[in-house]
């Protein structure tokens, strides 16, 4: 491989993905707006008939969001990040290219199955595991295709160091494995009955309180290492490399991943506070939940200090803008998570809306936000051309930032309010309010959370045609940018 | 000794072993970069510095790609 | 004896993998034999009931219905005992939930009847003024998969060892000769309810899905 100049990173993959993350994104926001609207405004569960219920949707919601959107995010921005800081051209391995094509039809095709086999009532009923056995099968290939085709790249690297993003992948990759295999561990009934009934059913190798506790170890730890490590390993490229300047501190970035590592998966037992799993394993899940806050945080002040001497950067790249606007709401949420896993506060907060409130601020303002500037960022090196508007860049970013805060508002109002009226009582230490009333009082703050995902939806929008304009008719650059992402 | 007892040694001896391994680290951290063994803020670079046609931070002999 | 472990990536992958297995290990398996006891006496839901419980899932009602009373005495006034852990050892999976849009469900057939659930799935607003449940009218035209649920029955019987009597069996013949015991059951449920659709289903022998979801609410108790 030697002497050869025309030697390039090869974007078609990434590319392939990053259609597929605004497509997806697109899908789990639409929904998800559907949905807040319906919890205001009932009526709204009848637009598809038995296909249209809240409660047909909400899997799709978010399932589409996990596996849909931030899934192909995190595909796309491997497979170009992966190739620069290993210094090496997919394309230079014949074999990985034909992998990852693979990987791609494979999980746009089995994406689209499991969704339309959530909205036939196709449901395993875990949070966020809810595709039946053949979709898991399917989900379980890509994934292995996709860890192989890591391995593959990292074998044949130029750099010999691992820079901290591949870590994160990494990671990524093994926590996801080993999480989806245990907790999806069901039988299919067709099979174990002598051929009754749907194949598509299955029953799980776990009951009751055991199934709660992998179910919620696993559902935990989808968000750590779905929402939180591959995130954290996008930041770690996009911000130095968007800012030109080097992380803060590397060895914080290594210690700090260590320490993620370790806390992050003791927590889980948190989501079943006051149940029926033993006490020691609650206390366990609240103890660690604290502890996290160091690992988050250190990741957190690190992206923030590489900014440190160039924050007059945050003014006029408004990438950069989004990045740190990132990294502020995953300080936030990252010490709103631990708040509401000590006791006497989960007593209140859990089965309230404060819950997909904290979800919320950290994907809408984390998770999302990262994403689109990544994809912001690669867009003019992917397509060779200036991205399309700054002005709709400013829009966007103002316009979602908002939606983002009347959200979190909203629900932290609305979970408060509710959690303190089904514990109220009266003189006499009766019940002060019937279960009807905490759900009236809720309407202003359903409406206002409609209200926020209809602004975050247009700023989506406003993104992906942005993306579509600067492929079709950006400004042709003549050679790739450095640093800073050029924009009109 | 049963279950319960087996999993309050191996919890506790298991977690000593981890952050004492992490404390390690960090010592290991530092006093490498005191002695100029290695300079780990250069890692940094690799972000910053990714052109395929760039020197990598740490070349990989190439003996060792296949 | 840092340093291989930047540098290779299989000795990091490993190092990832013991240091994220720990905690599951610790934590979760040691305690499976505990904390699956049933509670004495308990027995496993009738092959009708848990086709309710599949439509219970098919609808997705844990969205927005939890099965789980906390020790608040807050949470026992509104919905009775507190939830013990055998009471769950023989549903796979959970159905906790883990948001109380509506109320809890895990003893609601102790307070509410099959006429009440009948009214209530067709309008929920019409029973609970304010209510923001829509109504399940497909229920009413769907027939429930009650071979599904048999299948279930069999393979939580032979797999697990769940304490099914010995008509719970592999294939399709005993499947044929358990079917008008079912039927039966449902029959009593229906006979409570006023509902044109549900009545003519039962008699072609269907079991439509709100039958099965009411023995299923009625069986929580």
């Amino acid at each position: 491989m030697q002497s050869n100049a025309a030697l390039e990173y090869d974007y078609s993959l990434a590319k392939k993905f990053t259609f597929l993350t605004i497509l997806f994104g697109f899908l789990a926001m639409v929904v998800g707006t559907l949905i807040a609207a319906q919890l205001a405004f009932p009526e709204l569960n009848y637009l598809l008939g038995e296909y249209g219920t809240f409660s047909r949707l909400r899997p799709i919601h978010t399932n589409t969001a996990v596996f849909g959107f931030t899934v192909s995010g995190i595909f796309a921005t491997w497979f170009y990040l992966g190739q620069r800081v290993l210094k090496v051209s997919i394309a230079e391995s014949k074999f990985l290219m034909v992998l990852g094509n693979i990987q791609f039809w494979l999980y746009f095709v089995g994406a689209l199955a499991a969704t339309i086999s959530l909205l036939l009532g196709y449901s395993t009923s875990k949070e966020y595991a809810q595709y039946e056995w053949p979709f898991d099968i399917v989900v379980v290939l890509i994934w292995v295709l996709w860890g192989v085709n890591m391995m593959g790249l990292i074998g044949i690297r130029r750099e010999k160091a691992l820079y901290i993003s591949v870590w994160y992948y990494l990671a990524c990759f093994l926590g996801v494995a080993m999480l989806y295999l245990f907790n999806n561990m069901e039988i299919p009934t067709y099979f174990a009955s002598g051929g009754l009934g749907d194949p598509i059913h299955s029953v799980s190798m776990y009951a009751g309180t055991n199934d709660a506790l992998v179910q919620w170890w696993y559902g935990h730890n989808a968000v750590a290492f779905g929402f939180t490590v591959p995130i954290v390993g996008m930041i770690y490229y996009f911000l130095p490399k968007e800012s030109g300047q080097a992380i803060y501190s590397y060895k914080l970035s290594l210690l700090s991943f260590w320490g993620l590592m370790f806390v992050y998966l003791w927590a889980g037992s948190h989501h079943l506070l006051w149940s029926t799993v033993p006490d020691w394993m609650q206390t366990m899940g609240s103890a660690f939940s604290i502890v996290l806050i160091l690992p988050s945080w250190g990741s957190a002040i690190n992206m923030l200090l590489t900014m440190k001497g160039e924050w007059n950067q945050l003014t006029d790249n408004p990438l950069i803008k989004f990045m740190v606007l990132a990294s502020t709401f995953y300080m936030l949420s990252t010490i709103e998570g631990p708040i509401q896993a000590i006791r006497s506060v989960n007593a209140i907060a859990h089965f309230t809306d404060w819950i997909p409130g904290h979800v919320h601020d950290g994907v809408l303002g984390w998770v999302v936000f990262m994403i689109m500037a990544a994809i912001f960022h690669m867009s003019p090196r992917m397509f060779k051309r200036e991205i399309y508007s700054k002005k709709l860049m400013e829009t966007q970013f103002w316009l979602q930032t908002t939606a983002v805060v009347l959200y979190f508002t909203s629900m932290w109002i609305a979970g408060i309010t509710q959690g303190m009226m089904w514990r109220a009582v009266d003189e006499y230490g009766n019940l002060m309010y019937s279960f009807i009333d905490t759900v009236t009082v809720l309407h202003p703050y359903y409406a206002i959370r409609a209200l926020s995902g209809v602004m975050y939806l247009t700023g989506f929008i406003m993104f992906a045609y942005n993306i579509y304009k600067t492929m079709t008719s950006g400004r042709v650059l003549s050679e790739e940018p450095q640093f800073r992402t050029p924009m009109a | 000794m049963d279950i319960r007892e087996i999993q309050g040694y191996a919890s506790f001896f298991m977690t000593m072993f981890l952050v004492i391994m992490l404390y390690g680290y960090i010592i290991h951290l530092y006093r490498s970069e005191k002695k100029g063994e290695r300079d780990y803020e250069k890692y940094g670079n690799i972000a910053l510095d990714d052109n395929i046609t760039s020197t990598p931070v740490e070349d990989k002999p190439a003996s060792q790609r296949d | 004896m840092f340093h291989w472990l930047e540098k290779n990536p299989f000795f990091f992958a490993s190092a990832i993998s013991i240091v994220i297995s720990f905690a599951g290990l610790i934590e979760i398996v040691p305690n499976f034999a505990q904390a699956g006891k049933p509670l004495i006496d308990m027995k496993p839901r009738t092959v009708l009931e848990l086709a309710g419980k599949n439509v219970y899932m098919k609808d997705n009602c844990m969205s927005c219905h939890s099965q789980m009373i906390r020790p608040f005495k807050s949470e026992t006034d509104r919905y009775g005992d507190y939830s013990l852990s055998g009471e769950y050892a023989y549903d796979r999976p959970f159905l906790w939930g883990s948001k109380r849009t509506g109320p809890d469900l895990h003893r609601i057939g102790n307070y509410r009847t099959t006429d009440w659930h009948e009214a209530h799935m067709l309008n929920p607003p019409q029973i609970v003024p304010g209510s923001i449940m829509p109504a399940y009218d497909h229920q009413f035209e769907n027939v429930a998969d009650i071979e599904t649920a048999y299948a279930e029955a069999v393979t939580v019987k032979n797999v697990f060892h769940t304490p099914y009597g010995p008509e719970i069996k592999r294939g399709r013949e005993a499947w044929d000769a358990y079917r008008p015991t079912l039927i039966e059951e449902a029959r009593l449920i229906a006979a409570d309810m006023k509902d044109e659709r549900v009545k003519e289903a039962m008699a072609k022998g269907d079991v439509p899905e709100v039958v099965a979801l009411i023995a299923y609410l009625n069986s929580l108790k």
